[in-house]
C-alpha cells in the first residue's frame, strides 16, 4: 500500500517554482510541476487504518492532500517520476515512520519505505530522464521510474 | 580463501599491486612488502581479515602517514629535512606554548580546553572532513560526516555532551558549464545534497548547526570539501579513560551492515571512474541520539572505563585503538547485524554508523544494560580486553585475525616524501580597477564567495538547546553575516545562573594558498582570531584546530604547499599564543576523469577556533547600532590584491599577497579587546572577503543605517591605491562602531596603534564614501543588500 501526500494548490507555488528552476538548470524547460511524498507500507492494514495513518499522522490537513492510490493528485498531462531509496539502503525516514505507525495503531506495520513523486509537464521524456538523473536521483542509492500520465 | 591469498607471502610486486587494487586496501608496495615480511617470519599465510585490519589501521585516515612521516623539503637551493612534519610544526607549537588551560591535546578523539570558571567543565572541540564520501553520495556523505564528528565528541574522555555543530564547505562554481566525467555530480547537486545531509542530521539529533562557511572555486569542481565540526561539554573529572584488563567490549548504537566497507582506505585513494559505491555510508540520527542519551547517563553513573567511536575502519579501528595496550578478544558472531549476508571480515571492518565501543567492568555490565534498554539503545557484548597485548578475532570457529598489537600499530613503514616549493610569478605593480568603485562594490557583494548564505543557514536549526546567544545571522533584520557564533551551553551545565559561553569561528583562504601557502596559514589563523575578537571573546585564550586538505602528496609541489602551510601554522600559533588542540588531514583530493586528466584541489586549510566569552550578555554583533556613532578602521591597510575576491572576479594585474605582521596584530587586538570590555564598542566586523567596502556595506544594511565616510585618514602602507584600500584583503583589519559618549576613552585605549576614524553612522540609508575631496561611491544600502542577498540554493 502506498500513501501519497502533496501540498494543496494554494500553498504549493514556492516549492513548484524552485523545482522547475532546478530542472531548468539541468537543461529541461518544464511548464508545470507537482511534488509529493510517498510512504510504502508493506503490511496488510485495513483501509480504515491506512486512512487514519494518512489523515492523522502523515498529512497536514490544513496544507496537504493525500491519496491511497498513487498518481491521483489531479496533475493533468505530462510525466510522473517516482524515486525511492534502493531496498539495500537504510531508510531513516521510513524507519521513523514505522515506529510512529506502531505507536498510532499499536501494531507493527512491517517495513515502511519513504520516497518522492514528481509530476512534470514537458515535451521530452529523454530530456526529463537526463534532468532527473542530474538533479533528483543518485543511482548509487536511488531507484526511479518515469511514466506517462 | 582465494588462491592469491593462500600464496600471499610468495607474491611479486606486480601481483601485490593487483591484489591491493582488487581488495581496495590503498596500501603501497613498501607497506605490502612489510606485511609479507611479517607473515613470512610468522611462517604462515594471512587471513583476509588480517590483511583488511592492517589496511584499515595503516590507512591515511587512521595513521596520517603523510603528515606524520619524514619529508625532504627543497626551498630554492636549501633543503630541510623533517622526521615528522606534524610533530615538528603543529604539535611543537602547542608543546612550546604549554597552556595550562589545555586539558587534553592530540591524544584523544578531540581536543579539550577549560570552560568557565571553577574548573568543573572542559570544552571539547573537533572538526573532520568527509570529502570523498560526499563526492560519491553528497547527502549520505554529509550526514555521516556530521554523525561521525558528533561521535568523536561522544568518544572523547568518557564522553562529552555535544552543544554545537559546525559546517564549512568548498564546491565548484555553481555556474560552471564544463562537461563533467560520467560518475561525478554537478556542483549544485553536491551542494544541495551536502546541505540537506548536514541539516537533517543536525536537526534530527537536536544539536544546533550554527557556525560555518561556503567557498566556491573551480578547484573543487570534482572534489568538494566538507568540513564538519562539533563542540561539547565534559566534566573535567571525566576526561581520563583507561581500559582495564578483563573489561568487556560492548558495542552500543547502530547495527552492523555492509555499508561503508573500505571507507578508511578510500580516503587514501584518488577518486576515479571506478570508485566503489560500497564506500557510501548511511546515517541514522535517531539511533545516534539514543546512543548519546544512554552514554551520558552511563557516564554519570560511572558504568564504563573507556569509550571510543566506531569511525573509519569500524570495529577494527575502534577496538584496535582501545585495546592497543591490553589486546582484545572479539567474537564477531555476537555482533548485531543489519544483514546476515555478510562475511566475518566485513563485520570487522564495516563502517556502519552510530556505533560506540565501551570498555565495561564485568561487575557493571548489568547496570549498563539496564540504562541501554531504558533508552531503547541496542547493544552487544563482543568480547573482552584480556591484557595479553594480542588481537584475536573469531567468528564461530573461524579465526578472522590473530595479530600482535605491536605490529598493527607500530609496524607501518615510513618513507621520506620529497617536497618542493611551488614557483609562482608575483606581479606587484599598481592594480587596475575594471569599473567604478560603486559598481565594483555591487559586483563583489553578489560574488558567490561574498553573497548571503541565508538560503543555507536558515535550513539549520541553530536555536535548539536554547544556548545560541550570538547567531550566525545578525542585525536588525536577523540577516547580517556574523563573524562568530557564541554559545552559552546551559543545556550541558544545567546552571541557569551562569552566563559563561564560548565563541566559535573559522579562517579559510585557499585563494591566498595558491600564491603563498605560508601566508595562507597566517591569514587563516589571523582571520579566525579576529572573528573571535569581533564578538568580544577572550582572544588570549584562543584554541585552534587545523584541518588540511590537499591533492595527492605524491606530487612534490603538493607536499611543498603542505610544508609551508604547516610552518605557517606553527609560526601563527606561537605569535598569537593560540595552541592547536586537535586536527585532521585529508589527502588525495584529486579526481581523474575518463580521459585520465587529473583535477587536483588547491591546498586548503581550515582553521577552526574557539575562545571563552566570560559573559554572553556582553557579546557584540556586527551591525551598525546608532546614527552618530563614530566608525574606526583598526589595522594597517597594506598593498596587494593577491588571493582577493576582486582578483577572482576580474584580475587586477597584481597578485601580491599582503604579508601579515603578527606582532602588530596581537598588540592591536589586545587593546581593542580592552576597549570592548570597557563598553566603548557597539559593533565590530572583520575586513576579509571583498575587503573594506564589503565590510562597511554589510554593517550598514545589517543595521539599517548608512554611513558617511572619508577614508583619506586610514592607516595605510605607502603607495596604497584606492582599489587596494577598498577591495584589497590585507589581514589584521576590522571596522568598529564606537559609542559617541565613550569615544575619548576608546582613543585613550588605542593610543599609538593604527586605529583611525573613517566616518560615522548616518540615519540616511546611504553608504557615501570619499577619499578627501574625491568621492569614491555613494550607494543606497537597500540596493546593495539586494545584490548581496541572492539565493544560493
Amino acid at each position: 500500500m502506498i500513501i501519497e501526500i502533496w501540498t494543496k494548490k494554494k500553498y504549493s507555488a514556492n516549492e513548484e517554482t524552485a523545482f522547475l528552476g532546478r530542472l531548468g538548470r539541468a537543461g529541461l524547460k518544464a511548464g508545470a510541476a507537482r511534488l509529493s511524498r510517498l510512504y510504502r507500507v508493506d503490511s496488510a492494514l485495513g483501509r480504515a487504518e491506512v486512512e487514519k495513518l494518512a489523515s492523522g499522522l502523515l498529512a497536514d490537513p490544513i496544507t496537504e492532500n493525500y491519496s491511497l492510490v498513487p498518481g491521483k493528485t489531479g496533475f493533468g498531462g505530462g510525466w510522473r517520476v517516482e524515486v525511492w531509496l534502493k531496498d539495500s539502503v537504510t531508510d531513516v525516514v521510513g524507519e521513523s515512520v514505522k515506529e510512529a505507525i506502531t505507536g498510532v495503531l499499536g501494531k507493527d506495520p512491517g517495513a515502511v519505505r519513504f520516497g518522492h513523486a514528481y509530476y512534470v509537464a514537458c515535451d521530452s521524456a529523454v530530456k526529463l530522464k537526463h534532468a532527473v538523473s542530474k538533479t533528483l536521483v543518485n543511482e548509487i542509492v536511488n531507484k526511479f521510474g518515469i511514466e506517462k500520465i | 580463501m582465494s588462491p592469491t591469498l593462500l600464496n600471499f607471502t610468495g607474491l611479486g610486486e606486480k601481483e601485490l599491486a593487483e591484489l591491493d587494487a582488487a581488495c581496495g586496501w590503498s596500501l603501497n608496495i613498501p607497506e605490502l612488502k612489510e606485511v609479507q615480511r611479517y607473515f613470512k617470519k610468522a611462517g604462515r599465510q594471512p587471513a583476509r581479515g588480517e590483511l583488511e585490519t592492517i589496511a584499515q589501521t595503516w590507512s591515511e585516515h587512521c595513521k596520517h602517514k603523510t603528515f606524520s612521516g619524514p619529508v625532504s623539503f627543497l626551498n630554492g637551493k636549501k633543503t630541510r629535512k623533517y622526521r615528522n612534519l606534524f610533530k615538528e610544526t603543529i604539535v611543537k607549537a602547542t608543546r612550546t606554548l604549554n597552556k595550562k588551560w589545555c586539558l587534553s591535546v592530540f591524544t584523544d578523539n578531540a581536543g579539550i580546553v577549560e570552560f568557565g570558571s571553577g574548573g568543573k567543565w572542559g570544552l571539547a572541540f573537533k572538526a573532520e572532513t568527509h570529502n570523498h564520501p560526499c563526492a560519491v553520495e553528497p547527502y549520505g556523505g554529509a550526514e555521516t560526516g556530521v554523525g561521525g564528528v558528533i561521535r568523536d565528541i561522544l568518544g572523547v574522555g568518557l564522553g562529552a555532551k555535544p552543544v554545537l555543530n559546525t559546517d564549512n564547505f568548498c564546491f565548484g562554481r555553481l555556474d560552471d558549464k564544463r562537461e563533467l566525467p560520467r560518475n561525478s555530480h554537478p556542483p549544485e547537486r553536491i551542494m544541495r545534497g551536502v546541505v540537506e545531509g548536514v541539516r537533517d542530521y543536525g536537526n534530527r539529533i537536536g544539536i544546533p548547526t550554527a557556525s560555518g562557511g561556503i567557498y566556491f572555486d573551480d578547484g573543487y569542481l570534482l572534489n568538494p570539501l566538507v568540513y564538519v565540526g562539533c563542540a561539547g561539554l565534559i566534566p573535567t573529572d571525566k576526561i581520563e579513560k583507561k581500559v582495564h584488563p578483563g573489561d568487556r567490549i560492548v558495542s552500543i548504537g547502530g547495527r552492523t551492515g555492509r555499508d561503508g566497507i573500505h571507507g578508511a582506505t578510500f580516503s587514501s585513494a584518488n577518486i576515479d571512474e571506478e570508485t566503489s559505491a560500497s564506500a557510501v555510508q548511511i546515517g541514522h540520527a535517531v539511533n545516534e541520539k539514543k546512543a548519546l542519551d544512554a552514554l551520558m547517563r552511563a557516564r554519570d553513573q560511572g558504568l564504563y572505563n573507556a569509550v571510543t567511536d566506531c569511525g573509519a575502519g569500524g570495529f577494527s579501528s575502534a577496538i584496535g585503538e582501545l585495546g592497543s595496550k591490553t589486546g582484545a578478544r572479539v567474537r564477531l558472531e555476537r555482533a548485531l547485524l543489519k544483514d546476515t549476508r555478510i562475511e566475518p571480515w566485513e563485520i570487522w571492518v564495516s563502517e556502519s554508523q552510530e556505533r560506540m565501543i565501551l570498555s565495561v567492568p564485568k561487575a557493571k555490565l548489568k547496570r549498563l544494560e539496564a540504562v541501554l534498554k531504558s533508552e531503547s539503545c541496542e547493544y552487544c557484548v563482543l568480547g573482552e580486553f584480556p591484557g595479553d597485548g594480542r588481537l584475536v578475532v573469531t567468528h564461530g570457529k573461524e579465526k578472522v585475525v590473530d595479530l600482535p598489537m605491536s605490529f598493527l600499530h607500530g609496524g607501518v613503514p615510513n618513507f621520506e616524501k620529497p617536497a618542493v616549493r611551488r614557483k609562482v610569478r608575483i606581479s606587484s605593480g599598481p592594480p587596475a580597477a575594471h569599473a567604478g568603485y560603486g559598481l565594483i562594490l555591487k559586483e563583489l557583494l553578489a560574488h558567490p564567495n561574498v553573497c548571503s548564505r541565508h538560503s543555507v543557514i536558515t535550513q539549520y536549526d541553530h536555536e535548539v538547546q536554547g544556548g545560541t546567544a550570538i547567531k550566525p545571522l545578525q542585525g536588525r533584520y536577523g540577516d547580517g553575516p556574523g563573524d562568530a557564533t557564541v554559545i552559552c551551553p546551559r543545556a550541558a551545565t544545567l546552571d541557569q545562573d551562569d552566563y559563561a559561553g564560548f565563541a566559535v569561528t573559522h579562517g579559510f583562504g585557499p585563494g591566498v594558498g595558491k600564491i603563498d601557502p605560508y601566508q595562507m596559514a597566517l591569514h587563516s589563523v589571523d582571520e579566525a582570531v579576529r572573528n573571535l575578537l569581533c564578538v568580544g571573546a577572550e582572544v588570549s585564550r584562543t584554541a585552534i584546530l587545523d584541518n588540511f586538505c590537499a591533492a595527492s602528496p605524491r606530487d612534490p609541489e603538493v607536499m611543498g604547499d603542505l610544508v609551508l602551510a604547516a610552518e605557517g601554522c606553527h609560526d601563527a600559533a606561537m605569535a598569537y599564543g593560540a595552541p592547536f588542540i586537535s586536527g585532521k588531514d585529508s589527502f588525495y583530493n584529486q579526481a581523474k576523469d575518463a580521459d585520465g586528466r587529473e583535477y587536483p584541489i588547491p591546498i586548503s586549510l581550515l582553521i577552526s577556533a574557539t575562545a571563552p566569552v566570560p559573559d554572553v550578555r556582553k557579546a557584540l554583533t556586527m551591525n551598525f547600532k546608532e546614527p552618530g556613532n563614530a566608525l574606526y578602521l583598526a589595522g594597517l591597510s597594506r598593498r596587494g590584491m593577491g588571493g582577493s575576491v576582486y582578483n577572482d572576479m576580474s584580475f587586477s594585474g597584481n597578485n601580491l599577497v599582503s604579508p601579515l605582521d603578527m606582532k602588530a596584530a596581537v598588540k592591536l587586538y589586545a587593546a581593542l579587546l580592552k576597549a570592548m570590555r570597557a563598553g566603548c564598542v557597539a559593533a565590530a566586523h572583520d575586513v576579509s572577503q571583498g575587503g573594506l567596502g564589503v565590510t562597511l556595506a554589510e554593517m550598514a544594511f545589517a543595521g539599517g543605517f548608512g554611513a558617511r565616510l572619508d577614508l583619506a585618514g586610514a592607516a595605510a602602507e605607502k603607495g596604497l591605491t584606492r582599489l587596494e584600500l577598498l577591495f584589497g584583503e590585507s589581514p589584521a583589519r576590522l571596522v568598529l562602531e564606537v559609542i559617541k559618549e565613550k569615544e575619548t576613552e576608546f582613543l585613550r585605549l588605542v593610543k599609538g596603534l593604527p586605529v583611525t576614524e573613517i566616518g560615522y553612522v548616518s540615519e540616511d540609508p546611504v553608504l557615501d564614501a570619499a577619499f578627501g575631496p574625491e568621492r569614491l561611491f555613494c550607494e543606497d544600502i537597500n540596493a546593495l543588500k539586494d545584490r548581496w542577498k541572492r539565493e544560493l540554493l
